[in-house]
C-alpha cells in the first residue's frame, strides 16, 4: 500500500515537472540561427526570424531548447519572449481577477486571498507573526550544511556593471 | 547587552545635541524655539543608523506585510526557504545580518524586503516558479535591496522631518514619545510598499541578485526565467501591485541582457533545480499544516477575506 503511494507520488512529480516544461510557447526576439548545442560556437541548426513562434522544450542556464516548424535547436534564453497572456501550465494562477467584481475586488469569492494596495494600507502590524517568522530562521551553519548536501558549488563572480546597449 | 546600551547611548548622544528634557518640562517653550527645533530632525542619517536600529525598523515594516498576509502554515516549506535564502545572503555584502525569510499566504505574485535582513515572498510567486534557481533569483534580488540599504534610502524622504528625540525614544523601546516616530515609520513603510523603490534601485538589485545567485551555485538565469513569466503574465489583479511597484519586466530583462551578455557562460558550476524544490512544489500545501510550528492560541487578527 505504502509502496503504491510512493510510486504514485513519483509519477505525479514526474508529470508536474514535464508538463510544466513541455508546453511553453514563445517568440524569437532577434533573427539569427538556432544552434545544435547550448554553446556560443556550436554548429548552426537552422535560421529563425524575429517574432517567429517557438515551443520551448527545455531551459538550461543561458540557453533554451526550442522547436519551430519542425526544426529543433538552442537559442539564448534572453533572445526569447514568452507568449503574452499565457499562464504557465502546472502553476496555479494568482488572483483569478475575473472572479472578483467591484473597484475593490473584495467579492467574497472563496479561496481567493489577494494582497493589494488597499490591504497593505489597512494592515495592522502583526507582531505575533513576526515572532513566528523569527523562529523559522536558520543559522549560517545550517544553511551551509544544506547547501553542501545538495552539492551546491560556490563560484567567484564579480559584480556586473550596466553594460552596453546592443545597438 | 552592555554593548547595546553603550551603542544606544552613543546614538542618542550623536543624534540629540540638545536635551529633550527641556521641552518636556516646559511645553510652551516648544513653540517659541520652533526655529531651533527644526535643526533637530532625523535629516539624512537614516542610512547610517547602527545595525540594531536598522533591524528594529525592519521588524516593524515586516509586521505590516505580515498583518496583510500571514505566514503560510507549512514549517517545512518555510525552513526550506530560509535555508536557500540564508545561503544566498552569505554570498552578499552583508552575510552576518540575522536574515529571516518567509512565504506569506496570498495568491498575489509579489516579494518584499525590509531593512535588517527580512525577506517575504508571496505563495502566489512561489507557485509560479519553475525551479529552485528561480526562487534563488527572486530571493537574491531582495537580498540585494537589503545589502544596498535601498529601503532606508526610500524611507528617508518621509522620515527626514521626524524629530530626533522621537527616534531616540523609539530606539529605546519604551513607547511614549517613540510612538510618534513609530506611527510615522509605519505610514512611511506603507507608502514604500505600495509605491515601490526607485526604478534604478530595482535594476541594480537585478544585476547584484544574479551575481549573488551565481556565487551561491545557482543559475543566474533563474531571475530571467521569473521575469519572463511576469512579462507574459495575463493582465490580472494578482500581478497589479507587483507591476505598479517595479519597472516593466521586459525592460528589466533587456537591462539584464545588456549587463550579463555572455559573462556567465564560463560559470558552469551552477544548478537549475534541486530535488528539495521539486518535492515541496508538488506537495499539497494544506496537508502539511500539521507540521506547523505552534502558534499562540486565540489570535484575534480579523481575517478580512476568504
Ligand atoms: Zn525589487
Amino acid at each position: 500500500m505504502r509502496r503504491c503511494a510512493a510510486i504514485l507520488l513519483a509519477a505525479v512529480l514526474l508529470c508536474r515537472v514535464t508538463s510544466a516544461e513541455a508546453a511553453e510557447k514563445g517568440q524569437i526576439l532577434r533573427a539569427g540561427d538556432l544552434l545544435a548545442q547550448p554553446f556560443i560556437d556550436a554548429a548552426k541548426a537552422g535560421p529563425v526570424t524575429a517574432n517567429q513562434p517557438v515551443t520551448i522544450l527545455e531551459r538550461r542556464g543561458a540557453w533554451a531548447s526550442v522547436e519551430s516548424n519542425g526544426t529543433k535547436g538552442w537559442v539564448r534564453l534572453l533572445n526569447l519572449r514568452l507568449e503574452a497572456g499565457a499562464a504557465r501550465p502546472g502553476a496555479s494562477r494568482p488572483g483569478m481577477a475575473s472572479l472578483r467584481t467591484g473597484s475593490s475586488g473584495r467579492t467574497a469569492t472563496t479561496g481567493i486571498k489577494g494582497m493589494d494596495e488597499e490591504d497593505i494600507r489597512n494592515a495592522t502590524p502583526d507582531y505575533q507573526e513576526l515572532e513566528l517568522l523569527g523562529t523559522l530562521a536558520v543559522t549560517a551553519d545550517d544553511a551551509r550544511a544544506t547547501a553542501q548536501k545538495a552539492a551546491l558549488k560556490e563560484n567567484t563572480v564579480a559584480y556586473l556593471d550596466k553594460g552596453r546597449s546592443r545597438k | 547587552m552592555i554593548a547595546r546600551s553603550i551603542l544606544r547611548a552613543a546614538l542618542a548622544a550623536a543624534l540629540v545635541s540638545l536635551p529633550g528634557m527641556a521641552q518636556a518640562q516646559f511645553p510652551n517653550i516648544g513653540g517659541l524655539v520652533k526655529g531651533v527645533q527644526n535643526v533637530k530632525k532625523l535629516g539624512d542619517s537614516l542610512r547610517k543608523i547602527p545595525e540594531p536600529e536598522e533591524i528594529k525598523i525592519g521588524g516593524d515594516l515586516a509586521s505590516i506585510i505580515l498583518g496583510a498576509a500571514p505566514l503560510v502554515q507549512d514549517a517545512e516549506k518555510q525552513r526550506y526557504v530560509n535555508r536557500v535564502g540564508r545561503w544566498l545572503a552569505m554570498h552578499s555584502d552583508r552575510p552576518d545580518l540575522p536574515w529571516q525569510f518567509g512565504i506569506v499566504e496570498t495568491d498575489d505574485v509579489n516579494a518584499f524586503s525590509m531593512p535588517g535582513g527580512y525577506v517575504l515572498i508571496s505563495r502566489g510567486m512561489f507557485d509560479q516558479m519553475r525551479n529552485e534557481a528561480e526562487l534563488a533569483g527572486v530571493l537574491a534580488h531582495e537580498i540585494a535591496h537589503v545589502a544596498k540599504k535601498d529601503h532606508l534610502g526610500a524611507l528617508q524622504g518621509s522620515l527626514r522631518n521626524a524629530a530626533l528625540g522621537d527616534f531616540t525614544e523609539y530606539v529605546g523601546g519604551n513607547g511614549g514619545i517613540g510612538g510618534a516616530f513609530k506611527a510615522a515609520l509605519i505610514s512611511a513603510g506603507k507608502d514604500m510598499f505600495t509605491r515601490g523603490l526607485n526604478h534604478d534601485d530595482e535594476y541594480d538589485a537585478d544585476r547584484m541578485g544574479v551575481v549573488i545567485a551565481a556565487r551561491s551555485g545557482y543559475s543566474p538565469y533563474g531571475l530571467v526565467g521569473v521575469l519572463q513569466t511576469l512579462s507574459a503574465a495575463p493582465e490580472e489583479k494578482g500581478y497589479a501591485l507587483m507591476n505598479k511597484t517595479h519597472p516593466l519586466p521586459v525592460d528589466r530583462i533587456e537591462r539584464l541582457d545588456r549587463a550579463m551578455g555572455t559573462k556567465f557562460d564560463t560559470v558552469i558550476a551552477v544548478v537549475e533545480d534541486l530535488p528539495s524544490f521539486v518535492a515541496l512544489r508538488a506537495a499539497p500545501a494544506p496537508a502539511a499544516a500539521k507540521s506547523t510550528p505552534a502558534r499562540a492560541p486565540a489570535r484575534s487578527r480579523p481575517r478580512r477575506r476568504n
